[in-house]
C-alpha cells in the first residue's frame, strides 16, 4: 500500500519591494531556513494589493494567501500601507464570514530588517496550514 | 407622515415651474397593490403619485439611465431630475456625488420620511394575509401600517410585514434633499446588525455550508448589479474585459487577457463574483436592499454588504452615504486604524 | 507577433545550484510557453555570462530576457544594461529571484528546484506583457525658492548662490533674519547673535544672485520638480528703499504708536518704522493697518517731512512670477502666545515674560541698552524665576512634544542674567535638563555651578502678583518640599511651534503636516530634510524644534539636495508609473484621494496621471473599483497571470 502523501499546503505570498521582500531578502543572505511552500510575488506596495488578486489566487489553488507590508509609518511611498489596512481588514471579515479558515489568509508587517520575523511568519504559516488539508472551497471548479 | 396631497402640490409646482426635467416616483400599475418606478413629465401625471409602504424600489437606480441618454444629447437638457428618495435612497444619492458621478445640482431630490415605518417585504405580507385580496397599504403612522384587503381594513404593527432592511434601519430620513416629507426623526434599532451578528457565530463549517448552498444557486443573472445604484460602471470588472482591446493587440494577448470571474455559473465563480461585489460596494452600499429582493434563486446578499457595512462602522466608524465631500471608506485611513489581525 | 523569451538560470557557484538542480529548471522551462531559449551558467553576472545572454537575444532574436539569479536589488541594472546593450529595451529584462528566496532558505532539493520552477514562471508571466519604456525625462529650471529668511533660509540661499545658482528669497516681514536676530547672546560660546546675524544678511543683501522680496507672501504654486511656477505677493512698503536716506525724519513725526514686534511688545514703534536698526533691506516701512491714512488730508506728515521724497502713498502691491526648479521651505517657528497659555499669568503680569522677551532685555540694542529691569517698575529684579516646559510635554494639555532648545536658553538665561545682576538670584524649574549638544551638558554645569543658578525639579503649580511681587508655587520633587519664591520677574520657556500661517502655506505647496503642524519629512532617519513633495525640501525649526546650528546644518543640507535638482539639464524619472484607461474610468477621484504624491487629477471627469510626480506605488489601482488605474509592468494583468503560474508551476 502506498503512503499517503504528506499535503504541502501551497502558499502566495504578496511582498511589498521595499520592507517585505527586502525582508525576506535578509532571511535569505541570513541563510535562515523556512519550508518551501511559498511562492514570493513582489508588489511595488502593499496598498496596491487589490482584493481581486487574493480572491484570484485562492481560486487558483492557493491553500494560504499572505499580505505583507512595511510597519506603518514606515510605508516607502509614506501612505500605501494603510490603505492596504483598511482593505484588507475587509477581505480579512469578508472570507472570515463565509467560511474560509481564518488561518488562511493573513496579513504581516515585515521590515527589510525582519528576516527572521518572516521565517517565522512562513513557519508559522505552514504549520497552521497543514492540518487544514487542501482549499478546495473557493478553488476553481471549472 | 407625509401627506400625498402635499407631496403631489409640490410634484406639480415644480413641474408647472420648469424647475425639473421630469420626476422619478412611483405609481401604482393596474390595480396592483405594489408598485413601479413611474416618469413624471406632465403635471397630470402627478394624479398617480403614490407614497405607500410597497414603494420599494430604490429609484436612484435611474439617475443612471438619466445620465447616459444626457451624456448622448448634442444639447442636453440641464435642468435637474426630481426624484423621490427615502432614508436609505438618499445616501445612495450622497455617494453618487462623492464619486463625482452626478453633481448635486443635477438632482432635485425630494425626501420621503419612512419615520417609525419602512417598506413591506411582499413575501411576508402575502404570508400573512394569505388567501386574502390585498389592494391596498397605507402608512398608519406611530409604526403601523393599513393593509386593506377587499373592503377591510386591518392595522398592523409595521414590524410583522416589513422588509429587513427596514427593521434594521437607524436612518429612516433623506440625509440630503431639496425638500422633505414627513418628520425627520432617530429609529433606535436594539440591535442593527443582529442577523449578522448570529451568522458570526456560526462556526466555520456552519458558515461554509450556509454560504455554500446559497452561492450555488446564483444562475448568475446579474440582477443583483442591474438593480444596484451603485453598479453604475459601463463594463464590470466581473465580466473579465478590462483589457482594452488594441489593434496591434495579439492572439497571445488576448488569450492572457485578465479572468477575474469566469462566466460560468459554477460555484467558485458564483463566490469570486459575489466577493469582488461586496468588495466594491464596501463602504458604498447604503442596504436598500434591492439586490436581495430581485435575486430570483433568494439569496441573501444583503448579508455580504450588511456584514461590510458593520465593519466599516466598527473599525472605521464609517457610514456610507453620509458626508460626501469626504474620501470613500477605502480612499481614506487614520494612522491608528485598528491592526489586531495583522503580524 | 508570438513573444520569444529568453530565460537563464545562473548556478552562482553553488550558491543556487547547491540546493536548485538548475540543468532540470532550464529544462523544465525550455517547454514553457514563449520560451525560445533556455540555458542555465555558472555565473550569469560574469562577463561572459552577460555576453551569452546578449548573443543568445541576437542570434534568436529573443524581445525579452528572464534571469533567474539573486535578488533584483543586486543586479537588475547589470542585466537591463546588459539587454540594452544587446539592443532590447531595459524594462524586457526581469529577474526572477531565486537565490535569497529560494536556495538560500531551502534545503530540499527537489522541493526547492520545484519553487524556484514556480518563481520562473511566474516572472516570465510578468516579462511577458512588460512594456518598452524609457525614463521620463523632465527639463530643469536652474532657480531656486527660499521661502523665509530667518537663519535657515539666510543659509540655504547663501549655499545655493555661492553654489552658482540664482535664488528667490521670500520673507513677509519688511526685513531678514528672523528670530535669531532679536537673540542676545547664544548658547553655548555666548558669541553676540546680532554680530553673527548681521553679516550673513548682509552677503544676502548683496548676492548678486540672490533676489531679495521682503514683505512679500507666496500666494500660489504650480508645477512640479524641476518646474515650479510661484505667484508672489509683494505688499507695499510705500517707501523707496533706493531714495531713503535712513534719516529718521519720518518717525519724529509720525503720530501713531504701537507695539514693536521686534521688541515682542516691550517698546514702542511708529506706523512708519525700520524694525530694527541692522534691517535688511535697509529702509522703512510704513504699516498701512496702523497709519491713519494714505492721503495727505488724513495725515501726511510723513511725505512732508521726507526731503529724498521716498515716501509714496500710491504704492501698490504687486503679483510677481517666478518660475523655480527647486523649493526650501524654512518657515520658521512662533512661541506660545497668550492665547495658548493662560496659566502663570503671561499677558496679564507685566513682569512675566516669555524667553524671547528676555532675550531683547539682554540685548545690548534692546528696550533697555542691555541692561535687565522689570518692565513693569523699571528696577533690578533681584529674584527671577525661570520656567522650563511651558506647553511643552505636556499632551493633555498643550503639545505632547519636547520644545529641544528651552532647557539650552534657560540655562543661558539664568546665566546671562547673573551676568547682569550679580547680586540676584536665579531659579530654574524643570521636568528633566535635556542637554544633548556639543558642549551644551558642559554649559547648564556652568550655570550651576559658577552662576550658583538653583535647579528646581517639579513644576509651577501657580503664579500670582501681590504686592509687586510675583509669587510663585511649586514643588521641588527632589526634596518632596514645597516650594514658595517671591520673585521680581518670572521668564517661561513657551513651547515652540509652527509659525503662523505655515500651514496655509504647506497646503498651497502640497507638502504635508504632522499632527502639531510642523512640515512633514519625506522620511525621519534617511530623507529627514526633504519633503513628501519631490523638489521641496524643509529647513530649520519648520520642520521642528531646533537651535541654532541644527537649523544652519540642516539648512545646508537643504540647500544641496537643491542642487542635486538644479545641476541637472534634464531630471530622469522611472517610466513605471500609473496609467488610466480612460474608457474605464467613471472619474469618482478615489485614485486621487488615495494618491500619495497627489499625482492624479480629475480633468473632464477622468483620472489623469501626472507621470513626473507618480511614483508608480500602485495605490490607486488597488482602489481603483473599475479596473482603470494600473501601473506600467506590474499591471493588474500580469499580477494576475503571476498568480496563476505560480500556483499551477
Amino acid at each position: 500500500m502506498k503512503m499517503e502523501e504528506k499535503f504541502e499546503p501551497k502558499i502566495v505570498a504578496f511582498l511589498c519591494k521595499w520592507c517585505s521582500s527586502a525582508g525576506s531578502d535578509l532571511a535569505g543572505v541570513s541563510r535562515l531556513k523556512y519550508p518551501p511552500n511559498v511562492v514570493p510575488i513582489t508588489v511595488m506596495c502593499s496598498g496596491s494589493v487589490s482584493p481581486n488578486y487574493i480572491f484570484s489566487a485562492f481560486k487558483k489553488g492557493a491553500d494560504g494567501v499572505l499580505v505583507s507590508g512595511c510597519h506603518p509609518g514606515d510605508c516607502h511611498y509614506m501612505k500605501g500601507n494603510y490603505y492596504a489596512r483598511r482593505r484588507i481588514t475587509l477581505v480579512k471579515e469578508l472570507l472570515d464570514f463565509i467560511g474560509i479558515e481564518p488561518q488562511r489568509f493573513h496579513m504581516s508587517w515585515v521590515s527589510a530588517a525582519e528576516g527572521a520575523k518572516f521565517t517565522e511568519i512562513i513557519s508559522d504559516f505552514v504549520k497552521e496550514l497543514e492540518p487544514l488539508g487542501p482549499q478546495n472551497k473557493l478553488r476553481s471548479n471549472l | 407622515m407625509v401627506t400625498l396631497e402635499e407631496l403631489k402640490d409640490n410634484c406639480r409646482q415644480i413641474l408647472k415651474e420648469g424647475k425639473v426635467k421630469y420626476i422619478i416616483g412611483y405609481k401604482r400599475k393596474n390595480g396592483q397593490y405594489m408598485t413601479v418606478p413611474a416618469f413624471l413629465d406632465r403635471i397630470e401625471e402627478v394624479d398617480h403619485l403614490v407614497w405607500d409602504p410597497s414603494c420599494i424600489y430604490n429609484l436612484v437606480r435611474y439617475l443612471r439611465d438619466e445620465k447616459m441618454r444626457k451624456e448622448k444629447e448634442k444639447e442636453p437638457d440641464t435642468r435637474p431630475v426630481g426624484v423621490i428618495v427615502k432614508g436609505c435612497d438618499s445616501r445612495a444619492v450622497n455617494i453618487l456625488i462623492q464619486e463625482n458621478y452626478i453633481t448635486r445640482d443635477d438632482v432635485y431630490i425630494i425626501g420621503v420620511s419612512c419615520e417609525k415605518s419602512g417598506i413591506v417585504d411582499e413575501k411576508k405580507l402575502t404570508k400573512k394575509f394569505a388567501g386574502k385580496d390585498i389592494r391596498k397599504l397605507d402608512f398608519a403612522g406611530n409604526g403601523k401600517i393599513q393593509v386593506t384587503c377587499g373592503t377591510k381594513n386591518s392595522v398592523v404593527p409595521a414590524e410583522e410585514i416589513l422588509a429587513d432592511r427596514c427593521i434594521e434601519c437607524t436612518i429612516p430620513t433623506p440625509i440630503v434633499f431639496d425638500v422633505l416629507f414627513g418628520e425627520k426623526t432617530d429609529r433606535e434599532v436594539p440591535d442593527p446588525f443582529k442577523t449578522i451578528k448570529e451568522l458570526e457565530s456560526f462556526d466555520t463549517t456552519r458558515k461554509w455550508e450556509f454560504w455554500k448552498e446559497e452561492m450555488d444557486k446564483c444562475i448568475r443573472c446579474y440582477a443583483c448589479r442591474s438593480v444596484c445604484p451603485m453598479c453604475y460602471c459601463d463594463e464590470c470588472v466581473a465580466d473579465s474585459i478590462s483589457l482594452a482591446v488594441k489593434p496591434d493587440t495579439t492572439a497571445e494577448e488576448k488569450a492572457h487577457k485578465i479572468r477575474w470571474v469566469e462566466k460560468s455559473p459554477v460555484i467558485s465563480e458564483n463566490f469570486n463574483y459575489h466577493l469582488i461585489r461586496a468588495m466594491h460596494l464596501a463602504g458604498r452600499c447604503v442596504d436598500c436592499g434591492e439586490c436581495d429582493r430581485v435575486c430570483p434563486v433568494d439569496i441573501p446578499l444583503r448579508y455580504l454588504n450588511r456584514k461590510m457595512e458593520k465593519e466599516s462602522l466598527d473599525h472605521f466608524g464609517y457610514t456610507a452615504g453620509m458626508e460626501p465631500e469626504k474620501p470613500t471608506l477605502v480612499s481614506c485611513f487614520r494612522e491608528d486604524d485598528p491592526e489586531e489581525f495583522i503580524l | 507577433m508570438k513573444k520569444r523569451i529568453g530565460y537563464f538560470i545562473c548556478h552562482c557557484g553553488i550558491n543556487i545550484a547547491g540546493t536548485v538542480d538548475v540543468k532540470r529548471v532550464s529544462e523544465d522551462l525550455a517547454s514553457y510557453p514563449g520560451i525560445i531559449h533556455s540555458e542555465d551558467y555558472v555565473y550569469m553576472c560574469s562577463d561572459p555570462g552577460q555576453s551569452r545572454m546578449i548573443e543568445a537575444i541576437k542570434e534568436k532574436k529573443l524581445d525579452k530576457v528572464v534571469i533567474a539569479c539573486c535578488s533584483p536589488t543586486l543586479h537588475e541594472t547589470t542585466f537591463r544594461n546588459a539587454a540594452r546593450t544587446a539592443g532590447i529595451n531595459s524594462f524586457q529584462c526581469e529577474i526572477a529571484n531565486v537565490r535569497e528566496q529560494c536556495s538560500w532558505v531551502h534545503k530540499d532539493k527537489v522541493k526547492a528546484t520545484e519553487k524556484a520552477i514556480k518563481i520562473s514562471k511566474s516572472v516570465i508571466e510578468r516579462a511577458r506583457f512588460n512594456e518598452s519604456l524609457e525614463p521620463i525625462s523632465i527639463p530643469v529650471t536652474r532657480r531656486a525658492l527660499v521661502i523665509g529668511g530667518g537663519i535657515s533660509g539666510i543659509q540655504s540661499a547663501l549655499d545655493l548662490a555661492n553654489s552658482g545658482y540664482e535664488v528667490v528669497l521670500v520673507e513677509r516681514s519688511p526685513s531678514i533674519g528672523g528670530h535669531m536676530i532679536q537673540l542676545s547672546e547664544t548658547f553655548p560660546t555666548l558669541d553676540c547673535s546680532q554680530c553673527i546675524m548681521t553679516p550673513k544678511m548682509v552677503e544676502v543683501s548683496k548676492h548678486p544672485k540672490i533676489k531679495l522680496l521682503t514683505y512679500s507672501e507666496v500666494q500660489d504654486i504650480s508645477g512640479y520638480v524641476g518646474n515650479f511656477k510661484v505667484k508672489i505677493l509683494k505688499k507695499p512698503t510705500f517707501v523707496d528703499p533706493d531714495k531713503c536716506t535712513l534719516c529718521d525724519e519720518c518717525t519724529t513725526v509720525c503720530p501713531v504708536a504701537v507695539p514693536n514686534e521686534f521688541d515682542l511688545g516691550l517698546t514702542r514703534r511708529r506706523a512708519i518704522y525700520i524694525p530694527f536698526p541692522q534691517a535688511i533691506p535697509a529702509t522703512y516701512t510704513l504699516d498701512i493697518n496702523h497709519c491713519p491714512g494714505l492721503v495727505p488730508i488724513a495725515c501726511g506728515k510723513c511725505a512732508d517731512v521726507c526731503e529724498p521724497k521716498a515716501i509714496d502713498y500710491d504704492m501698490k502691491p504687486e503679483i510677481l512670477e517666478e518660475e523655480v526648479g527647486s523649493i526650501i521651505v524654512s518657515t520658521g517657528f512662533d512661541l506660545y502666545g497668550k492665547d495658548e497659555m493662560a496659566e502663570y499669568g503671561y499677558g496679564t503680569y507685566e513682569d512675566v515674560l516669555d524667553g524671547l522677551q528676555f532675550e531683547r532685555l539682554c540685548s545690548a540694542s534692546g528696550p533697555t541698552m542691555g541692561k535687565i529691569l522689570r518692565p513693569s517698575d523699571h528696577k533690578e529684579p533681584k529674584e527671577v524665576v525661570f520656567i522650563q516646559c511651558v506647553g511643552s510635554r505636556d499632551p493633555e494639555q498643550h503639545c505632547a512634544y519636547c520644545s529641544k532648545i528651552c532647557c539650552m536658553y534657560t540655562a543661558k538665561h539664568a546665566m546671562l542674567y547673573k551676568h547682569h545682576v550679580h547680586d540676584g538670584q536665579a531659579y530654574v524649574f524643570y521636568i528633566d535638563i535635556r542637554s544633548g549638544g556639543k558642549g551644551y551638558e558642559e554649559f547648564v554645569q556652568r550655570a550651576v555651578e559658577e552662576d550658583g543658578v538653583v535647579y528646581l525639579r517639579g513644576k509651577v503649580s501657580k503664579i500670582f502678583e501681590e504686592n509687586g511681587k510675583i509669587r510663585v508655587w511649586g514643588v521641588d520633587t527632589l526634596s518632596g518640599k514645597d516650594i514658595e519664591i517671591k520673585a521680581d520677574m518670572v521668564v517661561l520657556a513657551m513651547a515652540i511651534r509652527p509659525s503662523k500661517g505655515a500651514d496655509e502655506l504647506a497646503k498651497k505647496l502640497k507638502i504635508a503636516m504632522d499632527k502639531d503642524g510642523f512640515l512633514s519629512e519625506a522620511h525621519p532617519k534617511l530623507r529627514p530634510v526633504e519633503s513628501v513633495t519631490s523638489g521641496m525640501f524643509l529647513a530649520g525649526a519648520a520642520q521642528a524644534p531646533k537651535d541654532i546650528p541644527e537649523a544652519v546644518a540642516q539648512a545646508s543640507g537643504a540647500a544641496v539636495k537643491a542642487v542635486n535638482i538644479l545641476s541637472q539639464e534634464k531630471l530622469y524619472h522611472a517610466p513605471t508609473v500609473a496609467a488610466v484607461n480612460s474608457t474605464l474610468c467613471t472619474g469618482c477621484g478615489m485614485c486621487v484621494d488615495v494618491c500619495p504624491y497627489e499625482a492624479v487629477s480629475l480633468a473632464e471627469g477622468k483620472a489623469n496621471v501626472n507621470e513626473v510626480l507618480c511614483e508608480g506605488c500602485g495605490t490607486c489601482m488597488a482602489t481603483c473599483l473599475r479596473a482603470a488605474a494600473s501601473v506600467k509592468n506590474v499591471t493588474p494583468q500580469q499580477v494576475h497571470n503571476m498568480i496563476i503560474a505560480s500556483l499551477e508551476g
